[in-house]
């Protein structure tokens, strides 16, 4: 290997180990939530969110952003384009900004309880209701902006490697070259003229993401530099639809952060184990100058459902619904250019080009719920449903995820020079991983269909059937990671099974006994638990006022013992014991930042409960 | 599920099929292998565009009609005024009627929550966001009485699934 191929490697295979050790934290943290929305281990809800905004941030940035990230300086590498001096440095840079970034979102998530979902939705983090300081919320948006600057600093590294001198441009000038290396060449080979040869088709998403993401990132990191000033002086504040509005502008683009960086690794290893080169005319170019255009300017379809009175958010959410379905086109030619590669060609079927082709498969089939997403009558039915949260992993999980799987086994070996320790584990594990995520992602998108709200550490006892079903689906699928685990670990050793093959009775009976015992325990673990609930003793009638109390709110704001309520927004009950009168009052009237009931309850309803909280406080 | 629920499972599995079919058979069609015209497929990645950029026009046109901007309520709605805040719903009391338009004016005291609207069986029928400092409107009629239930469908803190209450609604 060239000395100038070393430092790519060196810098990809280190972003590859770092990613995936993240992968392994954050999807024990996935399987944990799944299994206690269906009341296998069930989580305290405080920490059922900051686990969940863990997750959330350590998935997609940590792990499938990281490790694309550092496949991208490989993919340069192999279509001419090595690190050059300050590409090291800055890909240096990122890694250490990324990496303590990451760690810094698991302490004050999993540490100190942070728990405003990945996205951290203003003014969130500032209404905490005694689940997190502000010095957490003032850390957590630190941490998100080293982040942020670590996806900057990538930008840099991968635009000063693609402008340089491997572009082979004619002309000097910077915004030219950038037009080159968008692929403009193919639509005007004159005016973006390059000697001796054109663009190779992987760098044009490389170049439109390291464009995109600059773009989209400064806004958010002022906004983040606002968060840590308002965790520390709250009279600071920004209008919460302008920072709704930010944190989109970043929200999407940093979805194809992740997207880019895969259709690149797809352009370079699909052509490879086809034998011939990528299917694509010139149109493909027109694809991607729609997309490095569309990408910053469809935020609005995160946010169809906000149209505020006396603002023009619905003009604006309304003009980017077809700007979000031009930005499917890209995805359309590219899904057209790498099928009709593999169409009839001498296809090479091993685990990782098995799970490159399978990771075309999913992103064909996200696309269509992407395009379900994109529009807004549809929007109304699935927005902020579990749909939503079965399209996006079907997306990240095996749209990107295989095909950082399989470039790791495609390209493991060549970063470490020792082959692969078993190809037939590696092929279990695409398989099971494929599988079970679709029949995981399959149950959210029904369950959202049916209505079934994401984001909520209980859900409502009519999705417990289906949410039941996706316990063993969800140890199986982590189980199957173990696999991918131990197969980097022992290739990372210099070790090789013997007697390889797909077939081998030793792989099978791997597999199939690490199937039954977790399909079998996690039933276990369910049937425990349903068992034990129908057993136990009926609960008393509970008295009128102590169904107020439960239903109507006050339990989410009020400690009282009685009615099992442990809220820490308001006074705690049991301490004040409240009398008749006062609990009157104070529902009837409002108190602080209580809010009046009297339009809310009736005054029967008023009376029930006072005379519910009076009698208990301070009792159990 | 709702209308829109059941449309969008039978458009989105039909659809599944037939890409599931396609790549099945390009998968295949790697076993036997047979010559290929690749300058045709890839003078034909001008037909696919063009055919691409109809069919999202299509889907555009046969939608952007059920889009719920601007709706303005009639004279004689029943205004219901929402109040949302960690952790519940301040709705008012008086009964709202089916057959007469209502128009919800949602605003929150807090952080961002979203009023979700579901019958007594689970379906949804709406939801709408609901900002603090703003205030959103949303203009619903209610074709038959009875108990609704409320969620709150923006994540909103430690107390996010207790924000639930309900609507009656009378003849």
């Amino acid at each position: 290997m060239s000395a100038e191929l070393e430092v790519s490697r060196r810098w990809a295979f280190r972003y590859l180990i770092a990613s995936t050790a993240i992968l392994g934290a954050a999807g024990t943290l996935g399987v944990l939530l799944r299994d206690s929305q269906a009341d296998v281990g069930r989580i305290d809800p405080g920490w059922w969110y900051a686990l969940m905004t863990a997750h959330g941030l350590g998935a997609f940035v940590g792990w499938a952003a990281f490790a694309v990230m550092g496949f991208s300086y490989w993919v340069l590498a192999q279509a001419g384009f090595p690190l050059r001096p300050w590409g090291r440095r800055l890909a240096a840079l990122t890694w250490w900004l990324m990496v303590l970034g990451v760690a810094g979102v698991v302490v004050t998530t999993l540490g100190f309880k942070f728990g405003g979902s990945w996205v951290f939705l203003y003014p969130l983090s500032f209404h905490a209701a005694g689940q997190w300081g502000r010095w957490t919320s003032f850390f957590f948006s630190f941490s998100v902006l080293l982040v942020g600057l670590s996806i900057v600093t990538w930008c840099l590294a991968v635009l000063h490697t693609i402008l340089g001198p491997a572009l082979h441009a004619v002309s000097d000038r910077i915004p030219n070259r950038i037009g080159v290396a968008l692929g403009f060449g193919y639509l005007s080979p004159t005016r973006f003229a390059t000697n001796p040869r054109p663009v190779p088709y992987a760098v044009i998403p490389l170049t439109a993401i390291g464009i995109d993401m600059i773009i989209a990132t400064l806004p958010l990191a002022v906004l983040l530099v606002e968060m840590m000033v308002q965790s520390l002086s709250p009279g600071v504040h920004v209008d919460p639809l302008l920072a709704k509005n930010v944190l989109w502008f970043f929200g999407h683009p940093v979805v194809y952060l992740l997207l880019f960086p895969a259709v690149a690794i797809y352009y370079t290893l699909i052509p490879r184990y086809a034998g011939r080169e990528l299917v694509a005319g010139n149109i493909i170019a027109v694809g991607w100058a729609i997309a490095v255009t569309a990408n910053v300017i469809v935020w609005a379809h995160h946010i169809y459902i906000d149209y505020p009175s006396g603002t023009p958010q619905a003009a604006l959410n309304v003009t980017m619904e077809p700007l979000t379905f031009a930005i499917t086109i890209v995805s359309a030619l590219s899904l057209y250019s790498l099928f009709f590669t593999v169409y009839r060609s001498d296809f090479q079927w091993t685990a990782a080009s098995t799970a490159l082709y399978l990771g075309l498969v999913s992103w064909l089939i996200a696309g269509f719920s992407g395009l379900v997403n994109a529009t807004i009558a549809f929007d109304q039915v699935i927005h902020n449903t579990l749909w939503i949260v079965g399209h996006f992993h079907q997306m990240a999980l095996l749209g990107i995820g295989l095909a950082i799987i399989g470039a790791t086994y495609a390209w493991l070996p060549d970063f470490v020079g020792r082959p692969l320790y078993s190809e037939s584990l590696a092929r279990w594990h695409v398989w099971l991983t494929f599988v079970f995520t679709m029949f995981n992602t399959a149950i959210w998108m029904y369950q959202g269909l049916l209505g079934g709200p994401r984001r909520f550490a209980v859900l409502p006892h009519r999705y417990d059937a289906a949410g039941q079903l996706a316990v063993p689906v969800t140890i199986v699928l982590a189980a199957a990671q173990l696999l991918f685990a131990f197969n980097i670990v022992q290739t990372l050793r210099g070790r090789r099974l013997t007697a390889d093959s797909f077939g081998t009775a030793r792989a099978i009976s791997v597999g199939v006994a690490v199937l039954l015992a977790a399909a079998v325990g996690g039933w276990a673990a369910v049937g425990g638990t349903r068992t034990a609930k129908t057993t136990a003793p009926a609960a008393p009638t509970a008295s009128p006022g102590k169904t107020v109390f439960t239903t109507k709110g006050c339990s989410a704001c009020h400690t009282l013992a009685n009615a099992g309520a442990t809220g820490t927004v308001g006074p705690n009950l049991d301490e004040k014991k409240p009398s008749f009168a006062t609990v009157v009052e104070f529902v009837t009237n409002g108190k602080g930042a209580m809010p009046p009931f009297k339009g809310q309850l009736s005054s029967a309803q008023i009376r029930d409960v006072a005379s519910y909280v009076s009698q208990v406080a301070g009792t159990r | 599920m709702n209308t829109t629920g059941t449309v969008l499972t039978v458009a989105f599995t039909v659809t599944c099929a037939v890409g599931i079919a396609i790549v099945t058979l390009v998968a295949l069609s790697t076993h036997r292998r047979r010559s290929v015209d690749i300058d045709r497929i890839r003078h034909a990645e001008r037909d696919w565009f063009v055919a691409v950029v109809v069919l999202l026009v299509a889907v555009l046109a046969a939608t952007i009609a059920f889009t719920p901007y601007g709706r303005s309520a009639r004279r004689d709605a029943q205004i219901v005024d929402v109040q949302g805040f960690q952790f519940a719903w301040v709705v008012p009391s008086a009964t709202i009627k089916a057959g007469r338009q209502v128009e919800f004016r949602l605003t929150s005291r807090d952080v961002n929550h979203n009023f979700a609207v579901y019958t007594a069986g689970g379906k949804l029928l709406f939801q709408v966001q609901v900002m603090p400092g703003k205030t959103q409107r949303y203009v619903y009629t209610f074709t038959r009485p009875g108990t609704y239930h409320v969620l709150c469908l923006e994540y909103c803190g430690v107390g996010h699934t207790d924000m639930q209450t309900d609507l009656r609604v009378v003849t």
